[in-house]
């Protein structure tokens, strides 16, 4: 019993530490534009293709796939700013939110279009079994996984707090207004989140695809509601708060697993969003902001 | 002297409301002037025009020769133009240090940045004891102060201030008069929007009085209008 709660938590920070990573982007582009970005899944979908159809055609090695799915998602990232978020930019949220749900289909047909069939291999970090340490057992991908997340995490509060451009975003984020009366160029801002946003999701997609040796289309939808669902949970707009929420949704998902099977697990999550929603609809993690 | 800043028939407008309605005015190199009138006259508006965050719908805005109506705000401040907005808006979740440091963020001299900030929390005494907290948990005179200190850290040629005064207890209106006289005596010219028009005419070299969008009346403080400008300024004399 014990050993099965320490199990499913290790497993559940595991999957939290992508879903971190995935609501960090989310709530970066969140923060700084005031929009939800749904192409933000599908986004790194098509990174992953890419890298995919590069693998199918060449055989390429684990690194380069990596650097692959990087600039693939960087640049789809790019293309959905520059389409959804770039013209809407003083005009409707929902126009912006809508238009990203477009995308979201294009990107989808894209991907099918290039490599029909449902499901592809996508080659795995590490082919040996998993670590055993006494009775639990840790697969080499997770550990990976953990160690990415941390580092990119770290990565990413530099750059927010000892860089001009990290000084820009947090300006943005507090006081766009303001951010502009500095000197600050709004519209570059944006373009360079979504960068910073898609290369944290590429990581996160990456690992994701690679732990499971496979892609799959589902990816988009998959990643935009994982990284939705541990932002909400965690607060919208609140960087800690990404971070909580991610490592609760894997928590949750994992224990629920254990406790009331596996076709329950995503429904205790959506219950959870629900209920928070309801009770404390600031998140987990509230900053006092905006005050 | 001559004008830094020529504005000629400006129109701007909210949707269908046109706030502005082809406001012409003038600030000369090293002045102070002021821009009086009653609520809802579109001071802000002139405010945000002209630094850019609004863009008219027609009309001129020259600066030091240069037009720049319709420009974005970043390049307005990269030629030297700076707002100490409405009701402040300082960085609320940034320490006042980072306030002052995003002020200074279209400059490139690092070492220069930090003496700057140093100068100014020598300038604005209650900042310095404050460097370290947030924005946001600053009192009304304290974060006027780092809204001015900040606009300051741009080193611009133009400082515009709509309504520095607004809400501030008498010792601190005082205090901030004072700081823009000497910022002008640096060589700063000032274009001030003010509501309280018997401190702005103590320092003003000129003024401009404007109402429902245009400009109505303009003169240099001392003149015999003076008392009939101040009454139009608070109460708005064409709306009866
Ligand atoms: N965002 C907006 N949308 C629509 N109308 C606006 C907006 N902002 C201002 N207005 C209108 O434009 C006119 C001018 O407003 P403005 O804020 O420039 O006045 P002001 O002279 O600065 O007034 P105050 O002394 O109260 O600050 C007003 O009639 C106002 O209602
Ligand atoms: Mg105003």
């Amino acid at each position: 019993m014990l050993v099965d709660l320490i199990q499913n938590t290790l497993d559940g920070l595991t999957a939290g530490a992508a879903y971190a990573l995935l609501a960090i982007g989310f709530t970066l582009i969140f923060g700084v534009l005031r929009r939800i970005n749904l192409s933000y899944g599908p986004a790194i979908m098509l990174g992953c293709y890419a890298a995919t159809w590069f693998h199918v055609q060449f055989q390429v090695g684990l690194l380069v796939l990596a650097a692959l799915t990087l600039a693939a998602t960087v640049l789809a990232g790019a293309y959905v700013e520059r389409l959804c978020f770039a013209p809407h930019r003083d005009r409707s949220a929902i126009a912006a939110m809508v238009a990203s749900f477009a995308i979201w289909m294009q990107l989808e047909e894209l991907a099918t279009l290039v490599l029909p069939n449902h499901l592809y291999a996508f080659p795995a970090l590490y082919e040996g079994g998993p670590l055993s340490l006494g009775p639990f057992t840790l697969r080499a991908e997770a550990l990976v996984m953990f160690a990415v997340t941390v580092l990119a995490c770290l990565a990413l509060q530099r750059l927010l707090y000892r860089s001009r451009f990290g000084l820009s975003v947090r300006a943005v984020i507090d006081q766009p207004v303001a951010a502009r009366l500095v000197g600050i160029n709004l519209p570059w801002v944006f373009v360079r989140v979504f960068a910073v946003a898609s290369a944290l999701g590429a990581v996160a997609g990456y690992l994701i695809v690679a732990s499971a040796g496979q892609v799959t289309p589902m990816l988009g939808m998959w990643s935009t509601l994982k990284g939705m669902l541990a932002m909400m949970l965690g607060g919208l707009g609140s960087l800690p708060g990404a971070i909580v929420g991610g490592l609760a949704l894997g928590l949750i998902e994992a224990h629920s697993q254990w406790f009331f099977g596996p076709q329950v697990r995503d429904l205790t999550a959506y219950f959870l969003l629900f209920a928070l929603l309801a009770l404390r609809p600031s998140g987990l993690w509230t900053t006092p902001r905006h005050g | 002297m001559s004008a830094l800043l020529e504005v000629k028939d400006v129109v701007t407008a909210y949707g269908k409301i046109e706030a502005l309605k082809g406001v012409s005015l003038e600030v000369q190199q090293g002045s102070i002037t002021c821009l009086l009138g009653p609520n809802g006259a579109g001071k802000t508006t002139l405010m945000m025009s002209t630094a850019g965050i609004l863009r008219p719908r027609s009309g001129s805005i020259q600066f030091a020769g240069a037009e720049i109506a319709g420009a974005a705000p970043h390049a307005i401040v990269a030629r030297g133009i700076a707002l100490v907005p409405e009701n402040r808006l300082v960085f609320p979740g940034m320490t006042v240090t980072e306030n002052l440091r995003a002020g200074a963020y279209q400059r490139a001299d690092k070492a220069e940045i930090e003496a700057h900030i140093e100068r100014m929390f020598a300038r604005f005494a209650p900042l310095k004891a404050r460097a370290t907290q947030l924005g946001g948990t600053l009192s009304g005179g304290e974060q006027q102060m780092l809204s001015v200190a900040r606009a300051l850290m741009s080193r611009p040629r133009l400082l515009l201030m709509d309504e520095p005064s607004l809400g501030l207890a008498p010792l601190i209106v005082d205090e901030i008069f004072r700081i823009i006289a000497e910022l002008n005596k640096d060589g700063t010219t000032i274009f001030l929007v003010e509501q309280n028009a018997h401190m702005a005419l103590k320092v003003a070299n000129h003024f401009y009085l404007i109402e429902q969008g245009k400009v109505t009346f303009s003169g240099d403080p001392g003149s015999l209008a003076e008392d009939e400008v101040i009454r139009r300024a608070y109460l708005g004399s064409a709306r009866a």
